[in-house]
């Protein structure tokens, strides 16, 4: 792969890829590694992959496992308990409180909503990859990637709305998060 | 199919229209299109994750990613090239055997470039200082370099494992898995980066000091580690940590 090919790829996919490694690490500087670590091992790797039209598929999947490989100990959301499925379904959000929102607000509500259904919620609000391929990057099987964004939905409308009261939602308390990662 | 069941499938409908060719989608679309109360549903599901989408593309990337990403593959070319080419492979082992013949392959080392190391670390450290200090889970050994009368130029009781365990941040740059710990002495926040010391012979013997986007950062070896300490103090304030 040329330098200007491998330009092109980073110009096109490097935005998506550090959103999707923002919302799994919530910390800007280990989003950058990721998304930096990705790169790299394409640069070493990823020349191999004979059709071209799969790179993107390729680099989402990579940075998910480089994720899941660098993940630390004692990193991880604890949720202390759900709000069971029905309750959840309750909540309503309008698209238009939504659009008055602040992308930083949405981002920080997405970081909230448990890990398992936030990395296929992060990558079907991006837009890169269909359901299946995203079935694919999170080696799962396409009725999971199904059930687990519309459950994570479900769960990010209910963080939305706990910060739009008075905008035509309802609200319903939603749990607390606990996290213990430090570094440094 | 009921309307529950078409709902569920349509979740997973993307709102910028990609998925409209998708054969799995087109029993619920069509579904949608002739219930009233299920097409009201699937308009604002469709409204709402449009605006999520926007909201989530408007994420900011911070400056400077792409450069690091670009600099780091550069470095992966490098190394790249003495393995994939065939043609470079087939120079190599020639000249192997004749470098080998003349007794002069010590010589001849595969090199990583420190200085684009030193960049991407400073970049880093730019992050982190936008950010502030870090946990300091590693308290023994950050209440040691926080001590006035630790020189960081004498060898000092690193243990990564034990580091890495402790919660400290670990990341890779350019293949080598980097430690950071952070730490605070005479008012300036520091933030040391720890490698396990590469083969490489091209390494700098004494400190090497170098200032980048207002970051100073040095360079120094022990037999087992390499390190790089970085601060938005100046030169003189390293060599007094140093």
């Amino acid at each position: 792969m040329t330098d200007d090919t491998f330009s092109q790829l980073v110009d096109q996919y490097y935005p998506s890829l550090y959103r999707f490694a923002f919302s799994l690490a919530r910390s800007e500087a280990d989003a950058c590694d990721l998304a930096q670590q990705t790169f790299y091992v394409w640069a070493k790797k990823g020349h191999a992959l004979r059709e071209a039209a799969k790179a993107k598929s390729w680099l989402f999947t990579t940075l998910y496992r480089e994720f899941l490989r660098g993940r630390r100990r004692g990193e991880r959301l604890t949720a202390i308990e759900l709000v069971p499925e029905n309750q959840l379904e309750e909540v309503t959000l309008e698209p238009e409180s939504v659009a008055a929102m602040d992308g930083g607000v949405v981002m920080a509500a997405l970081q909230e909503v448990e890990e398992i259904f936030r990395a296929p919620l992060t990558l079907f609000y991006l837009e890169d990859l269909s359901y299946q391929e995203i079935a694919e990057a999170l080696d799962v099987p396409i009725g999971t990637v199904m059930s687990r964004l519309s459950r994570g939905k479900a769960q990010l409308r209910a963080r939305l709305a706990s910060r739009t009261v008075g905008n035509g939602s309802t609200v319903l308390p939603f749990p607390t998060f606990k996290k213990s990662a430090s570094h440094g | 199919m009921d309307n529950e069941e078409a709902k569920f499938i349509l979740k997973a409908y993307r709102p910028n229209g990609a998925d409209a060719g998708n054969d799995v989608f087109c029993s619920a679309l069509e579904q949608a299109r002739r219930d009233p109360a299920l097409h009201a549903w699937f308009e604002r599901e469709q409204a709402r994750d449009k605006a999520l989408a926007a909201k989530l593309k408007a994420v900011a990337v911070p400056i400077g990613l792409r450069e690091s990403i670009l600099a780091g593959a550069k470095m992966s070319h490098r190394e790249r090239a003495w393995w994939r080419h065939p043609l470079v492979y087939a120079m190599a082992a020639s000249l192997a055997l004749l470098l080998a013949v003349s007794g002069v392959w010590w010589n001849v080392r595969a090199r990583t470039d420190w200085s684009q190391v030193t960049s991407l670390l400073i970049a880093d450290a730019a992050r982190v200082d936008r950010h502030g200090s870090h946990g300091t889970s590693a308290s023994d050994f950050v209440a040691l370099l926080s001590l006035v009368t630790t020189k960081l130029s004498t060898p000092m009781p690193v243990d990564l494992k034990r580091l890495k365990a402790d919660g400290c941040r670990v990341f890779t740059v350019a293949g080598h898995e980097v430690l950071e710990v952070c730490f605070n002495r005479n008012g300036g926040d520091f933030h040391l980066y720890v490698m396990a010391r590469p083969g490489a012979r091209d390494l700098p013997d004494g400190p090497r000091f170098v200032a980048q986007r207002g970051i100073h950062t040095v360079m120094w070896t022990d037999p087992y580690h390499l390190y790089v300490m970085a601060s938005t103090k100046d030169e003189a304030a390293l060599k007094a940590v140093l």
